[in-house]
């Protein structure tokens, strides 16, 4: 009983102590994410409404100039335009590469999915640079396909330093997450669903779209938005594949900022394309909301 | 002086009321069964006396001592927890020595001790398998050497017997019951099993709702239920409704659909008092309806609505009247059938009258 | 079905499996048929002052980044799994926010924000600020989902032997959730490793991690040397692939459902 007597003593000390020790678990998770992410983010806001200076990277005067200019020059809109072109054109690509796969892991049996998962998210680790030099070594016009193409008496194609090289790495870079996002969805589809439909009289085809696809719509809707958004941020698949041909956003506003050095310009069209892919994001889920009521 | 006392204990969920108001004692060497149906707060009551829950109201003491504020770890409370929550990162005996490593107790010494206990639940030759490799009732006792080992002020078990298949589940009932005893620790055992209640524990507590019902000796309980809850909760009854007609001593007389009915009687009942008549269909008899009534014995008519075999017994259901339909249960050579007009008959001091309307 | 899947596939590995062609490769244009097997490109890489220069600083970044991810991301995991009560979907949606947004444009956030504080030279610290603040969500998510599988009764059973809270995480939780610290960890390192867009732009003279080298290398020349960098990467990878399922299972990284 003495033990009992002694730890009733400390207790009420204790208790309070536990309380505020274990909220500060979070605190630096907390601290990082609001000093360096957080602040920096909001402080591209502020930077995006000082003004561009020769001499310093900005002057510290309020201004609306930056945007203005922007959405004054065609040349911006032109490029926003191109950019989001890439990111539909890319997401829709990926979408019927990606859902086959995503189906046939899904319903693949453990030992094989396992397998299945490594050689999907393997590349996902590899990194974005190895991926893309390799579809170089692949594209170019002394490259293996084009090699191939002349090998079997056809002419070699221009698939490198353009669009085409540009969707190709792309949609080979983000397939793997409208996979993951398709898979994870089709995997809480009750395969008994898919039984009764057919013990109905529905054949594959008809089980696969009356069945499986609305159920996995959810999955496809975060795996659209998703790559879209990768999509079209990325840098370094329109560097390297675009050559100095394809201009995206991204492109455009490292160059104003680390060769221009306009920093008020650059966070300024950041800021306004992040508004406009947000609004792009915004029209597509009203759409899909609308087209779930009506089916 | 108690080992272990809940004073007024009362616990909230936001909104929702799980404990309401518990007062209970137990004396040392006791094993009281805490029993109620799933949801009625038995469990959360012996998680505030492990220490897992903070009781909203109310103080628990072990022994002396208010542990009301205490961590778990202080209270030295031995725990058997319903999925027996066996580290499976570690042997048999490492599970068990573990309480012991954390009182600082040396090793040759801790060695012996769990080498000793191992022996005595039945655990030899088991000490470096792993959990995952042990059968259910292995595992079991695991959990109870690795509980007893730290000579704890009290146990906690917690629906121990719940995961095992029947058969297993009354051998270890006794044998939970044997250790119990052999150790003499206070115990407090939380079931939704009423059988397992009545043969294991000195005394139950009935709870339910949040709220304690009776805390009584197994025969009290099952014979004098307090309410209608715990008589319908505990075995089976047969409940009549009726108003009390005339009371003297501990009889009472009852009008009832069946007729006028003596049994005995609780004592807050008052003459023109609602009460309700438990008697459990083993207490009922047929008779024949035509041979005149036996001396000091209650009898109703009815006819026989259905008849069950049970293997062992037949189960009656039987209407006396006015919707009031009685279950009897006689031994599989009762030559009554379906539709015969019988007469039901019983000795008063099988029937218990309760207040009707109590919680 | 099973056809087209398998072309799919096909098509998610060739650039993989062509890089590392490449740097086995004896000629230095990829041909078909194939010149002959030579590890000349291995030689040339580590003789390369610059390349293994950088490999170097790329690999001390990824260990410093992962332990300070894994310290991070797994105390905050705990938190917001146990404690976090009605702030559980803010901060789970924070703590994941960093891989919302474009690295890139993190990247470009963070060079003007430190500007803006006054931090000039930033270097190594910048770099691992960096890295950290997009490694740290991939360790909380894995960790995450060990820890909402864990059972809390064996934490309660513990207590109850007589062990404080230290000593329980210590010997009971620790132990048992000690595979999705490990996956978090390593991922979190290859992330580092690979990260390009906000190395982009902090990085600097004398720290350069290997991937923006890489990126130099190639705007100019084609030689294979940068497909050994490659091999190296990819190696890795699969090593965290194949450590990640053997200890979580791969499935903790379902984006969409699960």
């Amino acid at each position: 009983m003495a033990v009992a007597r002694a730890a009733a003593n400390g207790a009420a000390a204790d208790a309070s102590r536990r309380v505020v020790g274990r909220h500060l678990l979070v605190a630096p998770a907390l601290a990082v994410l609001v000093v360096f992410f957080v602040l920096p983010y909001l402080n591209l806001l502020v930077i995006s409404l000082m003004t561009p200076s020769h001499r310093a990277p900005y002057l510290r005067v309020l201004t609306l100039g930056n945007y203005t200019t922007l959405l004054r020059d065609p040349f911006t809109w032109q490029v926003i335009w191109h950019t989001l072109w890439i990111g539909g054109v890319t997401t829709a690509i990926s979408l019927v590469l990606a859902y086959p796969l995503a189906y046939h892991l899904a319903r693949a049996p453990r030992r094989l999915r396992g397998v299945l998962m490594v050689l999907v998210i393997s590349p996902l680790l590899v990194g974005v640079l190895i991926r893309t030099y390799g579809w170089m070594i692949l594209l170019q016009d002394t490259g293996l396909v084009n090699q191939f193409l002349r090998a079997v008496g056809l002419r070699g194609a221009p698939l490198m330093y353009n669009n085409t090289g540009v969707l190709i790495g792309l949609v080979h870079v983000f397939i793997p997450f409208m996979v993951l996002s398709i898979a994870g969805t089709i995997q809480h589809i009750d395969p008994e669903l898919e039984f009764a439909a057919r013990s109905l009289g529905a054949g594959a085809w008809r089980t696969f779209w009356r069945v499986v696809v609305p159920l996995s719509l959810p999955g496809v809707f975060a795996g659209t938005i998703l790559v879209f958004v990768l999509t079209v941020s990325s840098y370094v698949i329109p560097s390297l594949l675009g050559g100095f041909t394809v201009l995206t956003v991204p492109l455009l506003v490292v160059r104003t900022v680390t060769e221009l050095f306009n920093w008020p310009g650059g966070s300024a069209f950041a800021i306004l394309f992040f508004v406009i892919s947000l609004a792009v994001i915004w029209l597509y889920v009203r759409a899909m909301g609308r087209a779930a009521h009506l089916s | 002086m108690a080992q272990i006392t809940l004073d007024h204990l009362t616990k909230r969920f936001g909104d929702a009321v799980a404990v309401q108001d518990l007062t209970l004692e137990l004396g040392s060497g006791e094993l009281v069964a805490l029993l109620g149906p799933s949801g009625c707060g038995k469990t959360t009551t012996l998680r505030m006396v492990a220490g897992f829950e903070t009781p909203t109201e109310g103080r628990v003491r072990l022994g002396d001592a208010d542990v009301t504020d205490a961590p778990p770890e202080k209270r030295n409370c031995g725990m058997v927890f319903q999925n027996y929550a066996l580290f499976p990162h570690l042997t048999v005996e490492q599970n068990v020595a573990f309480g012991l490593e954390m009182r600082g107790i040396d090793r040759t010494e801790v060695r012996r001790r769990v080498g000793e206990i191992v022996e005595k639940v039945g655990l030899r030759g088991l000490s470096r398998r792993y959990p995952r490799q042990l059968s259910g009732g292995q595992q079991q006792r695991t959990a109870l050497a690795r509980a007893l080992i730290i000579n704890p002020s009290v146990l906690l078990l917690d629906e121990p017997l719940a995961n095992l298949d029947a058969k297993l589940r009354e051998e270890m009932r006794f044998y939970i019951r044997s250790l119990q005893r052999e150790f003499h620790i206070t115990t407090l055992y939380v079931t939704h099993d009423q059988a397992e209640a009545l043969v294991l524990a000195d005394r139950v507590a009935v709870l339910m709702n949040g709220v304690l019902q009776q805390y009584d000796p197994p025969e009290r309980v099952y014979q004098r239920p307090r309410s209608a809850a715990v008589a319908g909760f505990i075995g089976l009854t047969n409940l009549i409704p009726g108003r009390v007609r005339a009371r003297a001593g501990d009889r009472v007389v009852l009008d009832t659909a069946g007729g006028h009915v003596s049994s005995l009687g609780d004592a807050s009942l008052r003459e023109g008092a609602d009460a309700l008549l438990s008697i459990r269909p083993e207490h009922l008899e047929f008779r024949r309806p035509d041979v005149s009534p036996e001396d000091g014995r209650n009898r109703m008519r009815g006819t026989v609505r259905e008849r069950t075999f049970l293997g062992a017994l037949i189960d009656f259901r039987v209407d006396v009247g006015r919707d009031l339909v009685l279950r009897i249960q006689g031994n599989v050579s009762a030559p009554e059938r379906v539709g015969d007009i019988v007469a039901v008959s019983f000795d008063p001091a099988a029937g218990w009258a309760l207040p009707r309307g109590d919680g | 079905m099973n056809l087209a899947v398998g072309l799919v596939y096909a098509f998610l590995l060739a650039p993989i499996v062509v890089v590392v062609l490449a740097a086995l490769n004896s000629g230095a244009y990829l041909r078909f048929p194939p010149e002959g097997l030579s590890i000349r490109w291995f030689v040339a890489f580590a003789h390369s002052r610059s390349f293994t220069r950088s490999l170097r600083f790329s690999l001390e970044l990824a260990t410093v980044v992962t332990v300070c991810a894994t310290v991070v991301g797994t105390m905050a995991s705990l938190w917001v799994v146990r404690f976090s009560g009605r702030f559980r979907n803010t901060l789970r949606i924070l703590m994941v926010a960093p891989l919302a947004v474009p690295g890139i444009l993190t990247g470009i956030a963070l060079l003007i924000f430190f500007y803006a504080v006054g931090w000039e030279k930033t270097g190594l610290a910048g770099l691992i600020v960096g890295h950290t603040l997009i490694c740290v969500p991939y360790v909380f998510l894995i960790t995450s989902a060990v820890l909402i599988r864990f059972d809390r009764t064996l934490e309660e059973a513990a207590r109850n032997l007589g062990a404080d809270a230290f000593k329980t995480f210590w010997r009971i939780t620790l132990p048992l959730i000690k595979g999705g610290l490990i996956s978090g960890a390593v991922f979190a390192f290859v992330t580092s490793y690979d990260e390009f867009n906000i190395s982009l732009l902090l990085s600097g003279v004398g720290t350069t991690p290997l991937p923006i080298e890489l990126f130099d290398y190639l705007r100019f020349s084609f030689d294979p040397t940068a497909a050994v960098a490659g091999t190296i990467s990819i190696g890795m990878a699969l090593v965290v692939v194949l450590i990640t399922q053997r200890l979580v299972g791969l499935e903790s990284l379902y984006l969409g459902g699960g």
